[in-house]
Order: C-alpha cells, then sequence, then structure tokens
C-alpha cells in the first residue's frame, strides 16, 4: 500500500510539471525518511555514488558529444544526398530516401526527437518541393525517426544497460536487427503506397554519384564501424569506444568537413588546413568548439540528473523487495510471460507519449526487470522490446513526442501529423508484436558474437 | 544588474563545456597510453568519474535556471493560464523542498569526510552532532594527492600527511550544488510568482531547435502551431 503511495506521488508530481528528477527523487526521499532507517545523508550519497559506481553511465556524455560533433551542420545534409543517391530513383523515391538517411542518422546519434530535426527540416521541404503532400512527407519522417533509439548507438539502450546491469556491447548488437527490419518494413509500406498512388520518382543519377556522395557521407559514418568495431573487437570498453568517437567526430567536424572551428568560413565555404595551420591548436579552443561541448553538457545534465535520482528510487525498490512480491502475486494469480510482456507494453506505450524515453526507462526498467527474470524473459530482449515500445509511445496519439516535434519541425498542426501518422504506425505496431514475440530477431546477434548469456541476477 | 547575470552565465556555462572536455581528453589520452605507450594512466577512470558528477551536480541548478530539466507538460499545456500559475508554485515549492533535504543530507554527508560536525535532526538540521566520528583521513583510491591541497593536512588531518587526494576535496561538489539548486530553485519560484515564466520543465531535449525552426516558419509567412 505504501508502495501505491509512492508511486501516486511520483505520478502526480510529473503531471503537475516537476521535474522528472524531482519528482523521483522527492517521492523517494520521503519514502525513505517516513519508512525507513536511511538518514538524508545516505540519499545525497546516492545521488553522488550514481557517478562514482556506475562506470557504464559514463558512456553517456562522450555518445552524446559525438553526436553532438556530427550533428552540427552538414552531416545530415551529406547522409541525405547519399540516400537519394542510393535509392531515389524508385518509386516514391525521396520518401524512401528519407527513411534510409534516418535509419543512417541513427546510427550517429541516438535520440530520437534529434533524428527527426536534423532529417526533418531538410527532407520535408525537398518531398514539397517535388510533389509529395506535406502530411505524406511529415508521417514518413515522423515514423523513420523514431529508429534513432532502436539503431546503435542509442542513449536508451546505454541507459538500460546501466540501470539493469546488462552488456551495453550487447544491447548495442541486439539493435541491429530490428532496427534493419523495422527501417525495411517501412520503406516496403512506402514502395507499395508508390506502386499504388503513382508518386514521383527521381532519376537514377549513377554509380558515380553514389560513389561521390558515399564518400563523403562515409567520413561521418565511420563513426558507427569505430563504435561497433570497437567494441566487439575487444579493443575498447563501450566507454572508450564513445569517447574516441566523441574525439574522432570533433576532428572530422572540424578538419574534414570544416562545418564548425577555424577552418569554416562565415559564408559556407572552408578554408585549407595549409593556409591555417594554427589552426590544428585553435579548433580545441574555438567558440563552435565550447559550444557544442556546451550543448552536449546541457544535454548530459538534465539526462544524468533524471537517472540519478531514479537511482535513489531503485535503492527504495530493492529495499521493500516489491519487484519480488509483483511477480509473485502474478504468478500466483497464474499470469504467464506473454500476459507480462503486453502489460509492459501497454504501460510503455502510455508513459512513452508523455515522457522523454530515457526518463521513463529509468523508472519502468528496475520494476520490470526482475519480474521478467522470474518469468524466465531474455534480459537482452526484455530491453530491445522496451526500446521499440517507447518508439511507437513517441509516434502514438494524442500526444507522443515525435509527433509533437513533427508538428514543429513540419509547420503543421499536431492533429494533421496524427492523421498523417497513422498508417505507418500501423506498421510499427506489425513490428512490435513481431519483436516481442520472436526473441530469436534480438538475441541471435549478441549470442552469436559474444557467447551465450549468462544471467547472474 | 544584466551584465552580472552575463558573466554568471559565462562562467557556468565555462564550467560546463571545461569539465565536459577535460573528461573526453582524459578517457581518450589513456587508450592511447594503453595502445601507444604501453602504459596505463592510473588515475584516468577515477578522476574522469569525478569531473562526471561534478558536471551534472554543477550542471544541474544551471539547467534550473536555463528552464531545461525534462518533464512532463502534457497537462500544463492544457489548463488555463491561472490555474498553470498554481500548479507551477505547487512544483516549485516541491523542488525547494527536495533541494532544502538535499542541501542536509549533502552537507551531512561531505561533512564527516571534511573534519566538520555533521548536523543532528532526522528532517531538519535541530544542532551539530559533535559526537560524530570524523573520517578526514578518508582518501580516495587513485588520484593522487596535489600540492595545492598541502594546507588540508593540518586543517583536516591533525597534521598527517595525505597520499591520495582526500575525499572531501572531491566531495564538496555535493553541498556546494545543493546549495546552489535551492538558490536556482528560490529565483525560479521568484519568477513564476511574478509571472514571468510559466513553468520549470521543458517536454523534450530539442526544444531550442524546434524554437529556431518555428521562428524561421513564422518569417517564412507560414502559419505558426504553437
Amino acid at each position: 500500500m505504501d508502495v501505491l503511495l509512492l508511486f501516486t506521488m511520483v505520478v502526480t508530481l510529473l503531471l503537475i510539471g516537476v521535474p522528472i528528477a524531482v519528482s523521483l527523487g522527492l517521492s523517494s526521499t520521503l519514502f525513505l525518511l517516513i519508512y525507513s532507517d536511511s538518514s538524508l545523508a545516505s540519499v545525497a550519497g546516492t545521488l553522488l555514488e550514481a557517478f562514482v559506481g556506475h562506470y557504464t553511465l559514463l558512456a553517456i556524455p562522450f555518445f552524446i558529444l559525438a553526436s553532438s560533433f556530427m550533428t552540427t551542420g552538414g552531416v545530415a545534409q551529406r547522409i541525405i544526398r547519399f540516400s537519394i543517391a542510393c535509392v531515389g530513383h524508385l518509386p516514391g523515391g525521396l520518401a524512401i530516401a528519407g527513411v534510409f538517411a534516418c535509419m543512417l542518422f541513427a546510427a550517429l546519434s541516438g535520440s530520437s526527437p534529434a533524428t527527426v530535426v536534423a532529417i526533418g527540416s531538410i527532407v520535408i521541404a525537398g518531398m514539397r518541393q517535388v510533389g509529395y503532400t506535406r502530411e505524406f512527407a511529415a508521417g514518413v519522417i515522423c515514423n523513420a525517426g523514431t529508429l534513432g533509439i532502436l539503431i546503435p548507438p542509442s542513449i536508451v539502450m546505454v541507459v538500460y544497460a546501466a540501470s539493469v546491469d546488462v552488456s551495453v556491447g550487447r544491447m548495442f548488437l541486439a539493435g541491429v536487427i530490428p532496427g534493419i527490419m523495422a527501417g525495411s518494413m517501412l520503406m516496403i509500406t512506402i514502395y507499395a503506397i508508390a506502386k499504388i498512388k503513382g508518386l514521383p520518382q527521381g532519376e537514377w543519377k549513377g554509380w558515380g554519384e553514389v560513389w561521390v556522395s558515399g564518400r563523403e557521407a562515409g567520413w561521418g559514418l565511420f563513426l558507427i564501424v569505430i563504435i561497433l568495431g570497437g567494441i566487439y573487437g575487444g579493443i575498447f570498453t563501450p566507454t572508450e569506444a564513445a569517447a574516441v568517437a566523441a574525439v574522432y567526430s570533433f576532428f572530422i567536424a572540424c578538419f574534414v568537413y570544416k562545418d564548425m572551428g577555424p577552418l569554416s568560413a562565415s559564408d559556407g565555404t572552408s578554408i585549407s588546413l595549409m593556409r591555417r595551420p594554427h589552426a590544428l591548436l585553435t579548433a580545441f579552443v574555438h567558440p563552435d568548439t565550447k559550444k557544442t561541448l556546451l550543448d552536449a553538457g546541457k544535454l548530459t545534465v538534465t539526462l544524468l540528473f533524471v537517472i540519478a535520482n531514479a537511482l535513489i528510487l531503485k535503492h527504495v525498490l530493492t529495499d521493500e523487495q516489491i519487484p519480488q512480491s509483483i511477480a509473485n502475486a502474478m504468478l500466483g494469480a497464474g499470469f504467464g510471460p506473454v500476459m507480462f510482456l503486453v502489460m509492459v507494453n501497454v504501460i510503455l506505450l502510455i508513459g512513452g507519449q508523455f515522457m522523454e524515453p530515457s526518463g521513463l526507462l529509468v523508472i519502468v526498467a528496475p520494476l520490470v526487470f526482475p519480474i521478467a527474470m522470474e518469468l524466465g524473459i531474455d534480459p537482452i530482449h526484455l530491453g530491445i522490446i522496451m526500446v521499440v515500445n517507447m518508439e511507437i509511445g513517441m509516434i502514438t496519439p494524442p500526444v507522443g513526442l515525435n509527433l509533437f516535434v513533427t508538428s514543429g519541425v513540419a509547420g503543421m498542426p499536431m492533429m494533421a501529423v496524427v492523421r498523417a501518422a497513422l498508417p505507418f504506425l500501423a506498421v510499427l505496431f506489425v513490428f512490435l508484436i513481431i519483436v516481442t514475440y520472436v526473441p530469436w530477431i534480438s538475441t541471435v546477434l549478441p549470442n552469436t558474437f559474444m557467447g551465450p548469456e549468462i544471467i547472474t541476477n | 544588474m544584466t551584465h552580472k547575470t552575463g558573466l554568471i552565465d559565462h562562467i557556468e556555462e565555462s564550467v560546463i563545456a571545461a569539465l565536459l572536455g577535460l573528461m573526453t581528453v582524459v578517457t581518450f589520452a589513456n587508450v592511447v597510453a594503453r595502445y601507444v605507450f604501453n602504459t596505463n594512466i592510473l588515475w584516468a577512470l577515477e578522476l574522469t568519474v569525478f569531473m562526471f558528477g561534478w558536471l551534472v551536480l554543477l550542471g544541474a541548478s544551471y539547467a534550473v535556471k536555463k528552464h531545461s530539466h525534462l518533464g512532463v507538460d502534457a497537462v500544463l499545456n492544457m489548463t488555463s493560464p491561472p490555474m498553470r500559475r498554481v500548479l507551477a508554485l505547487i512544483s516549485v515549492g516541491a523542488c525547494l523542498l527536495f533541494s532544502l533535504l538535499l542541501l542536509k543530507g549533502a552537507y551531512d554527508y561531505w561533512a564527516v569526510f571534511a573534519d566538520l560536525p555533521p548536523t543532528s535532526g532526522r528532517w531538519f538540521p535541530t544542532g551539530f552532532d559533535a559526537s560524530a566520528r570524523s573520517q578526514s583521513f578518508y582518501e580516495v583510491q587513485d588520484v593522487p594527492m596535489l600540492g595545492v591541497f598541502r594546507f588540508l593536512e593540518n586543517m583536516i588531518n591533525y597534521g598527517d600527511s595525505y597520499e591520495k587526494l582526500p575525499k572531501a576535496v572531491p566531495y564538496v561538489v555535493l553541498p556546494i550544488s545543493a546549495f546552489l539548486l535551492v538558490l536556482r530553485f528560490s529565483q525560479v519560484a521568484v519568477q513564476i510568482w511574478k509571472g514571468e515564466v510559466d513553468r520549470l520543465v521543458a517536454s523534450h531535449e530539442v526544444e531550442d531547435e524546434l524554437d529556431e525552426i518555428r521562428a524561421s516558419h513564422d518569417n517564412d509567412g507560414q502559419e505558426g502551431t504553437r
């Protein structure tokens, strides 16, 4: 009963507009002060322990920084050019290229709204110019943008891995097949619609364009090779891979793409390093560099402050053995894994509409993870289910986050975006059902490359 | 007055950028050390996690000031402005309560490492607990003692020398940032009371970018949608 009170308090505070971090922290602190012997000093200690004791979380700021360097300026444009060169000549080509670009961009960035902003602000306008309706364009990008959290590297996956102690490497690998599958399903749907409705198609510009644009985009896309190759090749820990990726993207942004830093000129052209060799040093203290560091730092602060406070809640849940008692009650009532997964689906679909996915995950994961373990569900599979659920929550009417962001990017009312997104939402729903009930899709890659999993909890 | 806020913004922003930059450089340097020089920077990881903690805890108060803490605004958007103001005042009250509790907890946690008496009382400080055992001899695991902190040996460690950095140094961030949180939440409370802002949360991380795009839409003469 006390626990019900705790969760009611968290949700009430959230809904009236208290920051997620404070809702979690305050409710848990009050609970601990009233029902346990823990002191305020130990609560403060838990906050500090979040950073000093969780090396996995350390990967998050570096991933954020890497994608901040990669997403300033022209990387989105280069990826879109490459995507159009590859698939633009198909029926519905620009729409398919938009999905493809979102998939590639997702491999650089770990966030869905960021993907919608970066790709959507260019592609939606482009699609309208060649004769697509604004609704169709917005619907496509709104859905494809959700791939940002499913295709590795994904910040949400790092958060999941850290909060339930599974391997980040496994989670990343597990996201590869589902990510490609979801993208392909969307592209096939668009292809079918295009065939029926006769949507515009671009012209094939030849392999030369594929090669040239691919080489341009390749500098950025090599980032994913560093991260996945580095982790699975045993060269880096995930945290180190993220830090190396951040340094790599800094150099690419400053010295190869020259979108920022001392070699970028204000009129969009760039300056040769030969003419300004001191740029090698000044790049580190250039205002552009500082701005990117600050943006990434701000995002790190807001995400991690939520996570640190969620650890206080996790502390409460563990102390009170709450997940175990719920699991026993469920098993006693004859609920099996299938029923449990349906419940998880529903909770996350509802929650995902209101909340930023990492914030939702740190609240839900510590609660459902022990239950899932009791029921014999694979922890990696559970992680992928949760990520896909939150993806869909972001585009489920009435208030999904991606719907909101797309309405801003496309400059159209929220309800119009909701209608536009519905057909593709149906596709992703089918995808969710497949992913939920076919664990093989998520677990085959990690089990093949990293050996069968040892569950220690 | 505006000039002064500008300066403090500048300092906070520089600290955030510098901490994140240094964390990245130290971690990267450790990888280079391992593969190129076949050695390990022993204190790299510990130093990085301390900077990580400093970044988030100090940054939390900056995020309060910039109203960028993540939250849920779906309900707020549906309510009328007077109702929204009431909810915002309740919210900021909850935040102030949390930051005050945290300030007491943070001071108590840190005080024992700094040879200071923690406060007594469970909810509110009722005085100082002189009987608490000082733990000022506690050191961190890897980061070596720095010369600039030698004065601490006489001040809090009864003249005994430190080999590694005493815990009191990195942990001091807890009471400092809890104090800053109290300060920033109080300032936001005043802003809400005066009606200058109507909420303390942002619902997602790309709000700034979206505002820019909306502004450009409006310039193009298209309809705004907010």
